[in-house]
């Protein structure tokens, strides 16, 4: 087997005065972290009492009793590498921040933003939209901490694929507890880690439970238990990943066996796995009668505590005095008291900035918008003439036919005729050509080229390093994308079904959709997430949903949603030039749909809905595939029935243009959404939502304008079935619509 | 502060008294001590004065009114004070408690409420209520059995003047089943009988009218009101005996624009948001406009067409005139003003009506006019009838011409055109030898010249009526005034879908006024009835036209 699992607390640990001689350490590098360790003790102290007394809101996992791992993993790394954190992440914080202190004071104000931000006041770190689980300073190398537990895993593993992709030479360190080894997310990240051979390091702080749980063994006859090995370690060997154990109670351990795996993961751009060994002195959190271990258990690892340790340590070695050991203790005190006056005295966070910093706010040239609407209304009028030329030419082949037609088109229009699968390709290429920053990672998207065939080529041209085929992984392939877009690439992560999107979800809101404003404004995500849906293969309910209104149901997300080969290149490649992470739908019966397209560089802005067809008796709202049915039932609705349907494609589904839709019903008086989603709580009553409350600038608002009341069709309410009659049953379709209509016309 | 003058005791024995005279009028200063009625009691005529200073804000007693003791006569108020409609019911709702009288009716006529029932009649009170006449009573025909629908006097046994007692045998009443006695419910004096022997009438209609005493004031329109009330929807529940309501005063018309044809919708009017909304920019009162067939709500565009309609209550066009101004009379205007006082100086008038029957009409001239690349106006087709009706009754082309009567030479048909400048007539010369699309060409030509003021001499001369529309308007009905010169003119009104009763059927049908104004110098009231009768039926037979 391939890998090594080496128990550094079987070896002696080199004396620090041994280590300074060797020029590894200063005496005064070792006293500063004692410092540190106080401060992290006495900061925790604090936020205990604090909780009693009730002003500190929320939950709060103390860190104290673990100092040493936090300050011994940090001093272990360099300023530019980055850390990943948990929801105990008080210490982690606490050790980074002063790791990047210039100085005294701004040592002190790292604190204070600490103190400020646990309290929710403006001054904290993250302006208060944080707190406790979600301390972090994200501009100085770190990547947040999460509150999903093992949640914070697959974003280390993309920070870590980042730092590869622009040869930084920086490592991430990734926190996390005994518990997260647990979930799917340890699993699948240790997993693509390895693999992808990035640099990174798993801390692994095994205090022995997992809330009340024990990891292994019991100390409480009662008590259950998480796992049937002792060591973690164990697990990082099944994935081919080097790991050590070692003393988490010693910091002096703790840095030296870090420091070996931050060298072995810069040199060799691998990852390795430190366990440490350690004990939190409180209960999980301030409620937690902690009934679940022995007093003797805590009695026996509280003498081990990390201070003392190291506190004995300087004083045995003679490298401190009683005095100089107070005079830290003391300082460190000051510093926290100074820290909770601040914070006690710094202002709440003013809500009417409530919704600052959910999205990187985006606005498009007025040229781009005006250019996109002339392109647009003359690829329909291309696409038209193309599927009747189609019709008409002659020619020995269906291709020798199709080849004549797009001649035609590009003659008389200035445009080519292509299929949605190779708009998306071309979006790709185009934009991987233009910033090397942009990359792809997915299952099969490399050789395979998708499962839909929309990243075929891209491999060949930009190689396995751009074009990374993963494991089946959606929950690491989602995380990995918001790891490295916090770091600063671009990657699109293409996963196969939007059903998969299920297992993807926690990585796409918590972290890819909330970071930024988590975070206080101070980090991006700009990612793209392309994945397909709807029905029309017959593969039933696992293969055939359409989520969408899952995601717009998330602050932070773009969703967009295209319908034609125009609106599918420009779109997506607005999607990977935003700095705000986007949702890319596609649907799978329209890969091969052709349609015209300009010859030229374009994108089409977000947000921006598109008048597919203009009309003065109805409003009809849809997006995607569905809006392909629109047409065809506003043709005959048209021809037959005199009835003459706006047609109005979203496209981004969120942010929602509801101001082009409310300015059309002003107009027809009549609205109908046609979706293929579920309608309950979905994207139809959405629509109409916003239509009603639309505020115009008379005074009235859209619910005044109806004339009738708004209908909604959408997926039937069942699982999608794999019959075709039932498939399409359970969706609307171009027969539906006509009938809708025509009833919402005649009431 | 609203204060309430009440009918005083004014001798030891007095329990009522009736209003002779009423000396103050609303918005009078009254000091304390000026006389504010004449009051009649059994014993003498007595003035009733001010107990307070104020104002008149309302004036509750009418003049012969007959009200008990302590019942309110009168408000007054502060200079400017805003009486409540709500402080005079609640009077009143008080002054019948207190004087055990009828009891106040309700505002409006309320279905559930059939003893309420307001009739038609004099004594006026307080606006926007309606109080009963004190101590009349009306006797209506009682549901002598189960299925007792109408029944049938057979006998009266009682005149006007008896007094009566409760129990009385009254009429003889034949119903479907027997023959039964009737008896009255109430004591009281005979005032009026409303039946006869050998009427059929139905349940609850009513029979007779009581008084308490032979010379309560019963006024003899408050008769009339009572006997075209016909039956009431329920009997009151104890007693056949109704107590007779006597609507106030009418509320003033509510200030909503135009005609109020279409009845209001009572409840709650169910309409889109853009229905309401469209309706309050236009000034529409939702509650005027019809549901179409079948549907559940009004929308956008009911309310339009119901404001392109005249009946609706729309917002008037923007005035061009503003109050007070001069306006400069234009020679055209002059002209018709001074033809017009001629022709109500020296032609002696007479005016017809008849309704033509226009259904047929209607479809005729939609299938001519479906592709026909001049469409036929329903004037042209008047003007065709017209003709065709002065060529079989010539007089009605006749002028005065000395000692003679002289007939036209040619059937000449004036048309009233209403232009920017004014109203001019010119003529369709020759009307009977032209076709009707020929008229319906000349014609379009004649409002094309008149409009852009291109009439020449020849066009305005002669003449022998004048055809006038206003049915575009919405004008039902209308008399016109002879154009001097003609021996009559024919006034068109608008064409209204009427129920009609026909072969024991009740129809829809589309009927349209006809108002002839005639030269009694000329024609008599026979001929032109005949000239009428013939252009009304030449109209109602499309197949003179096809
Ligand atoms: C997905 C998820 N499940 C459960 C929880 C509730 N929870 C928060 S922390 C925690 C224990 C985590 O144990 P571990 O990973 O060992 O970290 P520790 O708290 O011991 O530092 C639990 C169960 C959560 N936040 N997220
Ligand atoms: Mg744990």
């Amino acid at each position: 087997m391939s890998f090594k699992i080496e128990d550094m607390r079987k070896k002696a640990v080199p004396k620090i005065g041994a280590l300074i001689k060797k020029g590894a350490l200063t005496a005064d590098q070792v006293k500063d972290w004692l410092r540190t360790m106080w401060e992290i003790r006495y900061f925790e102290d604090r936020v205990y009492d604090l909780l009693g007394q009730n002003i500190i809101k929320g939950a709060s996992h103390l860190y104290a009793g673990q100092e040493a791992v936090a300050v011994g993993s940090i001093a272990a790394i360099e300023i530019g590498d980055v850390i990943g954190s948990t929801h105990r992440g008080h210490g982690h914080c606490g050790a980074i921040g002063n790791k990047y202190a210039q100085d005294e004071k701004a040592r002190q104000d790292h604190w204070n933003r600490m103190m400020a931000e646990l309290m929710g006041k403006q001054t904290g770190y993250c302006n208060g939209r944080g707190g406790s689980m979600h301390i972090a300073d994200v501009k100085n190398g770190c990547l947040g901490s999460t509150g999903i537990v093992g949640g914070n895993i697959p974003t280390a593993v993309g920070a870590a694929l980042a730092e590869k992709h622009k040869k930084t030479g920086k490592v991430v360190l990734s926190f996390f507890g005994d518990g997260s080894t647990n979930t799917g997310s340890f699993h699948e990240s240790m997993n693509m880690a390895s693999v992808m051979k990035v640099p990174m390091i798993a801390i692994v702080e095994n205090n022995l439970y997992g809330m009340s749980v024990p990891f292994y063994g019991r100390s409480i006859e009662s008590a259950g238990c998480a796992a049937n090995i002792e060591n973690i370690a164990e697990r990082a060997a099944a994935y081919g990943i080097p790991a050590k154990i070692v003393d988490g109670m010693d910091v002096i351990s703790v840095y030296l066996a870090v420091k070996e795996a931050v060298e072995f993961a810069r040199e060799k751009c691998q990852m390795s796995m430190v366990e440490t060994k350690c004990y939190r002195w409180y209960g999980h959190s301030r409620s937690d009668a902690r009934e679940y271990r022995s007093k003797e258990e805590e009695k026996m690892w509280k003498e081990r505590d990390p201070i003392t340790v190291l506190s004995r340590k300087l004083k045995e070695e003679e490298l401190a005095t009683d005095e100089e050991l107070e005079a830290i203790r003391v300082q460190a005190l000051k510093t926290i008291d100074t820290a909770t006056d601040f914070a006690t005295n710094s202002p709440w966070p003013d809500p009417k900035d409530l919704a600052k910093d959910v999205y990187v706010e985006e606005s498009y040239p007025a040229e781009v918008v005006a250019k996109d609407k002339e392109y647009s209304s003359k690829a329909m009028k291309a696409t038209e003439t193309f599927e009747k030329l189609m019709k008409t030419l002659e020619g020995k082949t269906k291709k020798e036919i199709s080849e004549k037609a797009r001649a035609a088109i590009k003659a008389d229009f200035g445009m080519d005729v292509i299929a949605i699968k190779d708009a998306l390709i071309a979006a790709q290429a185009e934009e991987m050509r233009r910033d090397p920053n942009v990359i792809i990672e997915g299952e099969d998207v490399g050789i395979y080229g998708g499962a839909y065939s929309a990243t075929k080529g891209l491999l060949a041209e930009f190689g396995k390093d751009r074009v990374i085929d993963t494991a089946i992984s959606e929950a690491a392939i989602t995380g990995c994308a918001v790891g490295a877009a916090i770091r600063g690439i671009r990657p699109i992560a293409e996963i196969m079904y939007v059903d998969f999107i299920t297992i993807s979800m926690d990585q796409l809101m918590h972290n890819g959709a909330f970071n930024r404003y988590m975070f206080g404004g101070h980090a991006k995500v700009p990612m793209v997430l392309r994945t397909e849906g709807g029905v029309g293969r017959c593969i039933a309910a696992h293969h055939s949903k359409s989520l969408e209104p899952w995601l717009v149901n998330v602050p932070g997300l773009y969703v967009v949603m295209p319908s034609t080969p125009y609106d599918a290149k420009g779109l997506l490649k607005a999607a990977i030039r935003s700095d705000n992470p986007v949702v890319y739908i596609e649907h799978k019966a329209t890969y091969g749909q052709m349609g015209a397209l300009p010859l030229d560089e374009y994108i089409i802005p977000l947000g921006f809905a598109d008048i597919k067809r203009p009309g003065k008796d109805v409003t009809i709202v849809s997006y995607s595939r569905q809006i392909m049915f629109c047409l065809a039932a506003a043709k005959e609705l048209a021809d037959k029935h005199g009835i003459d349907c706006e047609v109005i494609d979203l496209r981004t589904l969120k942010p929602m243009d509801a101001k082009t839709v409310a300015e059309s019903v002003r107009k027809t008086g009549r609205l109908m959404t046609v979706c293929e989603s579920f309608c309950m709580a979905g994207m139809g009553p959405e629509i109409v939502r916003r239509v009603i409350e639309y505020p115009f600038e008379n005074g009235r608002t859209g619910f005044d304008y109806l004339d009738a009341a708004p209908v909604n069709l959408a997926a039937a309410d069942v699982p999608p079935p794999m019959s075709e009659p039932l498939e399409n049953a359970s969706i609307p379709t171009p027969d539906k619509i006509v009938a809708a209509v025509q009833k919402l016309v005649r009431k | 502060m609203a204060k309430d003058i009440r009918m005083p005791k004014l001798g030891q024995t007095m329990e009522e008294g009736t209003v002779v005279t009423c000396l103050v009028k609303i918005g009078d200063a009254v000091k304390k001590g000026d006389i504010l009625f004449e009051v009649e009691t059994d014993k003498a005529t007595m003035e009733v004065d001010s107990p307070a200073e104020g104002f008149v804000k309302a004036i509750i007693a009418e003049v012969g009114q007959t009200l008990p003791v302590h019942a309110p006569i009168l408000v007054l108020g502060d200079k400017d004070e805003v009486v409540p409609q709500s402080f005079i019911d609640s009077l009143l709702g008080g002054a019948a408690a207190a004087a055990s009288t009828a009891p106040v009716a309700a505002p409006t006529p309320a279905p559930v409420q059939p003893a309420t029932q307001p009739v038609a009649a004099s004594a006026p009170t307080v606006s926007g209520s309606a109080v009963s006449l004190a101590g009349v009573k009306v006797l209506r025909l009682q549901k002598l059995g189960q299925t007792m629908e109408e029944g049938t006097v057979v006998n009266v046994l009682i005149k006007t003047g008896d007094s009566i007692k409760k129990g009385d045998v009254i009429f003889e009443i034949e119903t479907d089943k027997a023959t039964m006695e009737m008896d009255s419910p109430n004591d009281g004096v005979v005032r009026a009988i409303l039946v006869e022997s050998g009427q059929t009438l139905p349940v609850h209609s009513p029979m007779v009218i009581l008084t308490d005493k032979a010379d309560t004031p019963l006024p003899q329109s408050a008769i009339d009101a009572i006997r075209s009330s016909g039956a009431v929807a329920e009997a009151p529940k104890a007693t056949a005996t109704t107590p007779v309501p006597v609507p106030a005063t009418p509320a003033p018309a509510p200030q909503v624009k135009a005609a109020e044809s279409v009845p209001l919708t009572t409840g709650k009017v169910f309409a889109t948001p853009r229905a309401k909304m469209v309706a309050q920019d236009l000034g529409i009162d939702i509650r005027r406009v019809p549901l179409a067939p079948g549907a559940a709500r009004l929308t956008e565009a009911d309310i339009r067409k119901a404001g392109q309609q005249p009946t609706t209550a729309t917002v008037p066009p923007q005035p061009t005139l503003s109050l007070g101004q001069k306006v400069t009379i234009n020679r055209l205007q002059r002209i018709v003003g001074e033809k017009m006082l001629q022709s109500k100086r020296e032609i002696p008038c007479f005016y017809l009506n008849i309704r033509a029957d226009m259904t047929e009409l209607v479809k005729l001239r939609e299938k001519l006019n479906k592709n026909a690349s001049v469409k036929i106006s329903f004037n042209d087709f008047i003007i065709k009838a017209v003709a065709m009706g002065l060529r079989h009754y010539p007089i009605m082309t006749g002028q005065l011409a000395g000692d003679h009567i002289q007939l036209a030479d040619s059937i000449d048909i004036g048309l009233a055109i209403s232009t920017p400048q004014g109203l001019v007539a010119p003529i369709v010369r020759d009307a009977f030898n032209k076709s009707l699309v020929e008229i319906a060409t000349y014609c379009q030509g004649l409002i094309d010249r008149a409009r852009s003021e291109k009439l020449t001499l020849d066009d305005l001369s002669g003449g022998c009526i004048t055809v006038s529309n206003l049915g575009g308007f919405g004008i039902d009905s209308f008399i016109p005034i002879v154009v001097p010169g003609q021996c009559s003119i024919l006034g068109i009104g608008r064409i209204s879908d009427t129920c009609v009763p026909m072969d024991g059927n009740i129809l829809i049908r589309k009927l349209m006024n006809l108002n002839l104004s005639v030269d009694h110098k000329v024609a008599n009231g026979a001929d032109a009835a005949q000239f009428l009768d013939f252009v009304k039926k030449t109209l109602e037979h499309a197949g003179n036209f096809a």
